[in-house]
């Protein structure tokens, strides 16, 4: 079996763009579930089977986290629009906008 | 059996074989009109390992060999329909042989007078409409929400002002429908294109093709241009096309 080369500015490359591209999917993945569980959140407000003290709770933890996706979004050089997969027939996954 | 099969590209009546003489069709084949009676098929040769139908099948999925036949077949089909009333086929309509055209021109003569005597004077214009973006003043505060219950409210609020947007869109598409269709002699609805392809980040609502008299392009035309201005939707009209949707068979 042929040794693969240990340097190269090439290799560097596409360890860039693998790693790039494995931490945008995770991050849809992560944004999905965000998306969901806000959706969910405010069902649950609008139903009234939340007390102030959990309503305020969950509210700050969506906004966190929506904030922490900002921010690693925008440090791997991304863009909220980046963080959707075209399902084709189905659409996007995510709605166009959030 | 010969190579060739005789691929069709439109009916018309009185064709004057000196408007296509010289014209070019698929596979760059010189075209020509078999006509029997009034009634004209304007055809070319085709190629027989290329159209048959197994190799179609092949062929259809190679996005290059079918945007060459789509242009050559449109090139024919249009420069037909400058000075005549055309009805024109579907892409890769093929048959045996120029006698096999002459036998359907002869048993559909009846249909297909009905379809050109519908498409007479009509033009086929394409109507699309995109749900405006933000729309009504959706109050995009910038600034940090100050509470976890706050931060709720107002997501909740943004994404109810989405949906309504949305809903209200495909209300005052639905209106525009109706108008136009008041005008048009036919409609026929397409599917909506996803952003993707039809190259807006804006939803498509509406998308159909109406079959307009001729005489009345220009109340289209103002009825479009009237809706230039409104908040929720934007309009798209294409046209006056050779009326691909409509020369169906049906009544």
């Amino acid at each position: 079996m042929a040794e693969r080369p240990s340097t190269g500015p090439r290799i560097e490359i596409d360890k860039d763009e693998v790693r790039r591209d494995l931490m945008k999917l995770v991050l849809t993945i992560v944004e999905l579930l965000r998306q969901l569980m806000e959706r969910q959140a405010i069902r649950r407000v609008e139903q009234g089977d939340l007390t102030e003290q959990e309503e305020e709770d969950l509210g700050t933890s969506l906004m966190l986290l929506a904030e922490a996706m900002d921010e690693l979004t925008e440090q791997f050089g991304l863009t909220p629009a980046d963080l959707n997969l075209d399902l084709g027939p189905l659409g996007p996954l995510l709605p166009r906008e959030r | 059996m010969s190579d060739t099969l005789t691929y069709v590209y439109a009916i018309a009546r009185d064709v004057d074989p000196a408007v296509v003489r010289g014209l070019g069709g698929v596979g760059g084949r010189p075209v020509r009109v078999v006509a029997v009676g009034r009634l004209g098929a304007v055809v070319s040769d085709a190629d027989r390992a290329e159209f048959e139908e197994r190799a179609l099948e092949e062929r259809l999925e190679d996005l290059e060999w079918l945007a060459a036949t789509a242009r050559a077949h449109h090139h024919v089909v249009d420069t037909l329909g400058r000075d005549h009333l055309v009805a024109p086929l579907a892409l890769a309509t093929v048959y045996f042989d120029d006698d096999r055209v002459r036998a359907v021109l002869d048993e559909g003569r009846a249909t297909f007078d009905a379809v050109l005597d519908r498409l007479a004077g009509r033009a086929e214009f394409g109507l699309k409409v995109y749900a405006r973006k933000g729309g009504r003043s959706s109050t995009a505060t910038t600034e940090r929400a100050a509470s976890g219950a706050e931060y709720l409210r107002r997501r909740r609020q943004a994404l109810r002002e989405g949906d309504s947007a949305l809903d209200e869109a495909r209300e005052a598409a639905e209106q525009v429908d109706t108008a136009v269709t008041e005008l048009a002699a036919a409609s026929r609805s397409h599917r909506l294109q996803d952003a993707t392809l039809s190259g807006t980040s804006e939803p498509m609502v509406l998308n159909r093709a109406y079959l307009v008299p001729v005489e009345r392009a220009g109340e289209l035309a103002a009825l479009v241009g009237s809706l230039a201005e409104h908040p929720r939707i934007r309009v798209e009209v294409t046209g006056p096309w050779v009326p691909y949707s409509f020369a169906q068979a049906d009544p």
